[in-house]
Order: C-alpha cells, then structure tokens, then sequence
C-alpha cells in the first residue's frame, strides 16, 4: 500500500472516489466543529480564548466551503454507513473527572477540535513530485495549513491557567479524542488502501541516491506551476 | 523495526554496529529524526561502536503526546535505551534539545555511562535564547513546519553545504513536514522554553565530557556551550572549524573521529578532563590545537584576555 493518494490521472488530479470519500470525511469532522462552536459561543465574548474560538467558527465555515467546491463528487455507496459511524463518534461528550459540567462539555469540545486539527493531514497524502495546481490538491493544502493555526485555539484555552486544576482531566480527554479521530482517520484511509503510516518509512532526501537525478527536474517543474 | 514502552508511551529506536563493542547513544535535535543519524552512525560504526539512535518523545515515529512533554520523560526515555545496551562502556551524545537531554540523564544517572558529549548543545536559556526560540515557535505555528525547516536551514549548515545540496533542500523540507507534526514539535519546544537551568547542576557531572561546538554556530553561540566547559568538572571543548550548528550531519566523518579518539581515551584512563579548549582539525585524522591560551574564545576577533590561562601544551586526547 503506498502512502499518498492516487495514481494520480493525466492531468494531475487525484481520483474523484478518493476525493468524495476523503472530502466527506472532512466535511463531518469540521462540520461538527463549525456546528459545536457555533452552539458553543456566546453572543457576547468575555474571554481572550473564546475570541480565537469564533475567529476558529468562521475559518471552519470557509473549510467546509472549500471542501465542497473544490472536490470531484462522486457516489459513494458506503458513505452513507460511515457518515453515521463518524457523525455519532462526533457527538459532545463531558470530559471526566471535571465537576463542572459546562466546563467538562468545553473540555471535551476543544479536545475534538484539536483532535481534529492535529490528527488529520490530507495535505501529507498528496503524491511527492506531481503538480499540484488542481482546485482540491490546492484546497487540501489550504486546510492542512490552517489547521496547524487553528489549533492554537484549543492549546490557548486547554493549557489556560484556568484548567491547571484539571490538567490530568483535560490531558486524558484530549488523549481519548485524538485516539477516537485517529482510528476513524487511519480506517477511512485503509478503506482507499493507503498506508496510514506509510510516510515514516520514506528515506530521507540525502539517502535518495538513485532518485536524485530525476528529483530536481519534477520538483523545479513543479515549482514553474 | 525496535519499539520499545516507555511511561506508557511507544519509542522508535534503532540499533547498528558490532555487538561488542563500545556503544554510542546519539539523542536527536528539534525536527530530527533517526534517519538523520545515518551518517554519523554508519562512521561510528566504522569506527567499532555500536550505536544506538531513537526519536524523541514529539518526534518521528515515536508517540507524540497531544498537549504536554516533560523533559524527564525524555529523560526516561534515554534510561531506558541505556538500560538495554548492558554492560559495556557506553558513551551519551546529544545535539542541541538532545545534548540537554543528554546533560540531564548525566545529572541523574552519571555514573552509568562512560562518556558524554554535549554538541552545540545548551545548560540555560538567557533572553537571546529563548527570544529566538519563542520566534520559532511563532513561526511554526503560523507559518507551519516548512517555514520553520526553512529557517533552520541556514542556520544549521554553511553556504557551501546548501549549494552542493541544494537540489535536495526542497525534498529534505518535504520529507521533514511529512514526517513532523506541528502540535508535536510545538510541545516539544514548549518543553524547552519552559525548562529550569542545569547550570548549577552541572558541577555533579563527573562523567568524562567533551563538548562539541562549531565555529559558526550562531544559534547556540559558544558562550553557552562554554558555560559547560567551566561548570563541568571532567570537561574539555573541541572548536569545529568552520562548522555551523548541525555538524553531525555536515561533517560526519569529522565528528566520529573526534568521538572515537574521546572514548579511546576515556576507556584508557588517559583523559584529561581540564576543561581545556581545542581547535579541532579540518578533516578526520588530523590533530587537535590547544587554543592560544593568551587570547579569549568566545571572541570573533583576537582578544587577549585578561588574566591568561596556562598555556594548554598537551593534546585534549592522547594519541
């Protein structure tokens, strides 16, 4: 099994099976952010961190957007099953061992969105070498990009002197999402039979000895695109 | 492929070299991971060790905790290396994060190992330090881990290596993003901004040091390693001419061949351990120059000191 998507079609793009089977993923895991925050916010906001969770909640509405627009739909006859199995994983839960159920409930709601925001890469999955100029290689990218700072926002509040108190509570829950994500992520991925762990065990660039002739040529032609 | 739990965390470790001959532990830098060991493994192990090289907790294919990375689970984790390679003399290097980890299992566990070498490495993080390092943790987070490998490049290696390298730069940057994660390598910075100074502790270090440090090394200047050099007992510094931050990877022949002279030295009882100051050669096999005791080291610019050490006659390491 390799690592990335494809083969890649002649022009470049990523099969529209794997685009509707990988959008879809992305589509329920940041739609469950952008519907959790929404719900989460206040009208009024009264602290440093819940101004980064609504900047968070209008980043996540142009991700789903973008997801939708840019990808190749196709129909997928086992979606609708893992749809259900991804959206139930989603649910809000209370985070354990916090007496207060509001804040065990945000606990839990950030410890998803950095779940979220950490776990998934669809950008890394991307073929090494290839033009990736396409609309959904593009947005993959943009999404993975995003992600690294948007997850400022649960590391803002969950390492907040706030929840020092209940730093064992907020690390087992923030273990327990990324767990939860990282099964259904590596599952949806071995469904399209891409190695989930496969880009460890790529050589790094100086051992590449073989391939060294043929990397500069794709790499500045893929640089001129 | 070697796993091994530790704390309740999964550790990628590899293992190369003679059964029995002395081992090396090398202890990897931020972005680091195993692979970027195989240079120097493969010259040490030319040179009879065997080496042992493992991805920190935050890094590879080790497990990378989701939001908080004590430096003493690093610490554990080297124990725990350590306690796999039996009796024999074993010998601690670590770059940069990894020389402090490397310095820190030295503080605690000193006596179980032979040799310690601290490469461009630090004991405290005054204001420039950690000024830069919070910049690079700014950086990775908006910018992501290319914008941070970007930045690191240049100021790890010299012009000349990136030009004979530079076709590879583009996919050394790739193969770093994918293999690297932001919150990770963000909680394994944290780990060090936060960190308490072991300058103090260093006096309890008796185990044989020799500190590496380039010539070039701006991002770690010689001041700091230099504090090593005084507050470590058993110590000596070697200068690498010419050499920038990430010399292990540069010059790895070079740094092999001053490990191996370290360790044939400490095993026969003949290292000196005066916290002198050295002048390594050019290339491996050459000799090591006493640095002119009248002049200051940490200067750029030949500046007498004022009150002159003794003049270093003898050689940092034996023949």
């Amino acid at each position: 099994m390799s690592p990335f998507l494809g083969p890649l079609d002649p022009d470049g793009r990523v099969p529209p099976r794997q685009q509707t089977r990988l959008s879809a993923f992305l589509l329920s895991a940041h739609g469950a952010q952008a519907r959790q925050l929404a719900v989460a916010l206040p009208w009024s906001l009264k602290n440093g961190w819940q101004v980064e969770l609504h900047s968070q909640y209008c980043r996540e509405i142009e991700i789903i957007s973008l997801i939708g627009r840019s990808t190749t739909w196709v129909a997928d006859p086992a979606l609708p099953f893992m749809i259900w199995q991804w959206e139930t994983a989603w649910l809000p839960g209370l985070a354990q061992g916090v007496a207060d159920q509001s804040l065990a409930l945000l606990i839990d709601l950030a410890a998803f969105g950095h779940a979220v925001h950490s776990v998934i890469r669809p950008a890394a999955l991307l073929p090494e070498f290839e033009p990736h100029n396409n609309a959904f290689a593009l947005a993959m990218k943009r999404i993975e990009f995003e992600s690294g700072r948007l997850m400022q926002a649960q590391i803002f509040f969950l390492k907040s002197q706030q929840l020092v108190p209940v730093r064992d509570a907020v690390s087992a829950a923030v273990e327990r999402r990324h767990r939860q994500v990282r099964e259904l992520w590596d599952a949806m991925l071995e469904g399209m039979e891409i190695a989930t762990s496969g880009r460890h065990n790529l050589a790094p660039a100086y051992q590449l000895k073989s391939a060294m002739a043929a990397i500069p040529t794709k790499i500045i032609e893929s640089a001129k695109q | 492929m070697p796993w091994l739990s530790c704390n309740s965390r999964r550790i990628h470790y590899e293992l190369a070299g003679p059964i029995d001959g002395p081992a090396c532990v090398l202890v990897n830098g931020l972005t680091q991971y195993v692979k970027l060991w195989h240079p120097l493994r493969d010259a040490l192990v030319a040179r009879g060790f065997h080496v042992a090289s493992f991805d920190m907790l935050g890094q590879g294919q080790s497990d990378k905790p989701s939001l908080f990375i004590d430096q003493s689970d690093q610490v554990d984790v080297l124990a725990e290396i350590i306690a796999k390679l039996g009796e024999r003399p074993i010998f601690v290097a670590g770059i940069s994060f990894g020389g402090v980890i490397a310095l820190r299992y030295a503080i605690e566990h000193g006596d179980r190992i032979a040799g310690l070498v601290p490469m461009s490495s630090f004991a405290e993080v005054p204001s420039q330090l950690y000024r830069l390092g919070a910049a690079m943790r700014t950086g990775l987070t908006l910018g992501g881990t290319s914008y941070l490998q970007d930045l690191l490049f240049p100021m790890n290696f010299s012009s000349e290596w990136l030009e004979d390298k530079g076709y590879l730069i583009e996919l050394a940057t790739h193969r770093g993003w994918l293999i690297n994660d932001v919150y990770a390598l963000a909680n394994l910075m944290e780990s060090f901004l936060d960190f308490e100074p072991l300058t103090a502790q260093l006096a309890s270090i008796s185990t044989p040091t020799m500190i590496l440090t380039g010539e070039y090394d701006f991002l770690t200047p010689r001041k700091l390693q230099d504090s090593l050099r005084v507050h470590i007992p058993n110590s000596a510094m070697v200068i690498l001419p010419r050499a920038y931050h990430a010399f292990t990877l540069e010059k790895p022949e070079l740094t092999a061949y001053l490990m191996a002279r370290f360790a044939e030295d400490v095993i026969a009882g003949r290292w000196p351990g005066n916290r002198t100051v050295w002048v390594g050669p050019e290339q491996a096999g050459g000799d090591l120059t006493a640095f002119p005791a009248e002049f200051d080291h940490l200067r750029s610019i030949p500046v007498r000191k004022e009150t002159p050490e003794p003049a270093h006659t003898e050689r940092a390491t034996a023949s």
